[in-house]
């Protein structure tokens, strides 16, 4: 379980708060997608979550963060790591191996993963992630999309509680971003792991995600269930968060006839029909 | 396509020769240029690496290092030709005069030059950056952040590149002629990049550095690896070959 009470946080050399005042309580089994305009503080929200904020960023730092019971300001980054996996913003510079088997191997080595379970976990990982096929090739070679899934699957073989990923799809294509929170489901469905994603597709999230938290100016401006936060579609427009189309959709075709939100295409088809027929 | 200093899979001898033997290997041959002053010593050195880059199955790799050293390698020597004004003279014509030593000065240099690249090119094509570092851990008992940050610089080189040529053409999409054929005007437009290529790289060393703490970097000790690297016949034959190549260089 993720608490974050009263969180500011004001980068050293920034003339305002990149957070105020954010509360927010991620339940274990959660998978929380945030989203925003750029500069809304989403990355800093992330940071703060895996402890890189205060730890490695400096700044003023007011409120709390506990990740499962531990405080991120007196917990040991290292200590956060092994609960906390966090897939950073830029794939290349946070590749520390040359091949994808170093890649995996690198974390499991350092938290003292025994070595009779290294490769069974590798092995796991890398099918997890649908990349069994990479194995043994140089990582200059992959494709962003390759890489981004090689980033996840070296997080997934330390098997975190909680998984943490900003905008894992940044730069991929629209399939390649599916397959991406494919696995993110997976991971959450099938082994109850908290994910906590920033991205930038709201159709993306609406789909895969649980629950939304909108950031604006470094405001948590609403927080809720999908359908819930897409209800508010004329505030996130305010905002700047283009909301699905389907939703605008679905929320003409309510204001006509009364209905609830669709977030994915399937529940406005089904709409659409209930209103033909 | 991969970079002139990327690892090239397989699984020849070299491939298969524990990572000291070959850092070894290739020091040595380094060291055998520099106290030789033979030419023909030289020549075999070259012809060496080229032998030692077929035996990996990198000898393409190494013929387009040796192309791109051509062009350094006339520049040298011509310099070494223009300015060396001792020995029998061979030519002269005003202040240009071009003398024996001067040939055997360009020439050794060039060869040097050439003897030398080759084996810590050859290295990296036949050895994982890990077991480098590895071994340097392992065996030599270099702290672990050192070889992290000797891997790091070699692994940052290519996505360095990619920066530059981004930045390169940003600049170009805005009028920048960088294609153009004068050689000074060209680096007078190139260095002021230096700066957003700085700036940019000192983000990504931050972004890297966080990574790897991230993944429990701090904890890691000499015995993390889960790789153990023991010498085989070939090896002790490959060092003994080196001990004997270091002193062939100092008898010639």
């Amino acid at each position: 379980m993720i608490e974050i009470h009263g969180l500011s946080f004001r980068y050293a050399d920034a003339d305002r708060d990149a957070l105020q005042n954010i509360e927010l309580t991620v339940p274990d089994g959660d998978f929380l997608g945030i989203i925003g305009p750029s500069g809304a503080g989403k990355t800093t929200l992330v940071h703060s979550i895996c402890g890189l904020v205060p730890h490695r960023r400096g700044g003023d730092f007011y409120g709390s963060v506990t990740v499962d019971g531990m405080d991120t300001v007196e917990t040991e980054l290292t200590d956060l790591a092994r609960v906390v996996g966090t897939v950073l913003q830029d794939v290349d510079s946070q590749m520390v191996a040359a091949s994808v088997d170093d890649e995996l191997r690198f974390g499991l080595e350092n938290f003292g993963v025994p070595k009779d379970e290294i490769e069974p976990r590798m092995a796991e990982a890398l099918g997890a992630a649908g990349i069994s096929d990479l194995r043994g090739r140089v990582i200059g070679s992959l494709s962003g999309g390759q890489k981004q899934r090689v980033a996840i699957a070296a997080i997934l073989a330390l098997r975190p509680k909680i998984l943490v990923l900003d905008e894992p799809t940044g730069e991929l294509d629209p399939a390649v971003s599916e397959q991406i929170f494919r696995i993110l489901r997976e991971m959450n469905e099938r082994y109850g792991m908290t994910v906590v994603v920033v991205e930038q597709k709201i159709m993306l999230l609406s789909s895969y995600a649980k629950r939304l938290a909108v950031l604006n100016g470094g405001r948590l401006e609403i927080a809720g269930p999908v359908r819930e936060v897409l209800k508010e579609s004329g505030r996130l427009e305010e905002i700047g968060v283009n909301c699905p189309r389907v939703v605008t959709l679905s929320r003409h075709i309510r204001d006509l006839t009364g209905g609830k939100i669709a977030a994915t295409v399937e529940e406005a088809e089904a709409l659409v029909r209930e209103v033909l027929r | 396509m991969t970079g002139f200093l990327d690892y090239v899979p397989g699984s020849s001898v070299l491939h298969r020769l524990d990572p000291l033997t070959k850092l070894v290997l290739s020091l040595g041959i380094c060291v055998a240029a520099f106290v030789s002053d033979d030419l023909i010593f030289l020549l075999v050195l070259i012809a060496l690496d080229i032998l030692l880059g077929v035996l990996g199955g990198v000898f393409q790799k190494a013929l387009r290092l040796l192309s791109g050293l051509l062009k350094l390698s006339v520049f040298l020597f011509l310099l070494q030709v223009l300015f060396v004004r001792s020995g029998t003279v061979l030519f002269e014509l005003g202040i240009l005069k071009i003398t024996l030593d001067g040939l055997f000065v360009g020439a050794r240099l060039v060869l040097r030059l050439t003897a030398a690249t080759l084996p810590l090119q050859l290295l990296l094509s036949v050895t994982q950056l890990s077991d480098l570092s590895g071994v340097l851990v392992q065996r030599l008992f270099v702290p672990y952040k050192y070889a992290f940050t000797l891997t790091t610089a070699i692994r940052f080189i290519p996505v360095f590149a990619a920066e530059m040529s981004g930045i390169i053409e940003a600049q170009t999409a805005r009028g920048v002629e960088f294609d153009t054929k004068n050689p000074v005007k060209k680096i007078g437009l190139i260095l002021p990049l230096c700066v957003p290529l700085l700036i940019s790289s000192v983000g990504k060393i931050h972004e890297s550095a966080a990574a790897a703490e991230l993944r429990g970097f701090t904890l890691r000790t000499r015995e993390s690896q889960s790789k153990r690297y023991v010498f085989v016949p070939a090896d002790y034959a490959f060092l003994i070959f080196t001990v004997l190549l270091i002193a062939a260089g100092i008898l010639f």
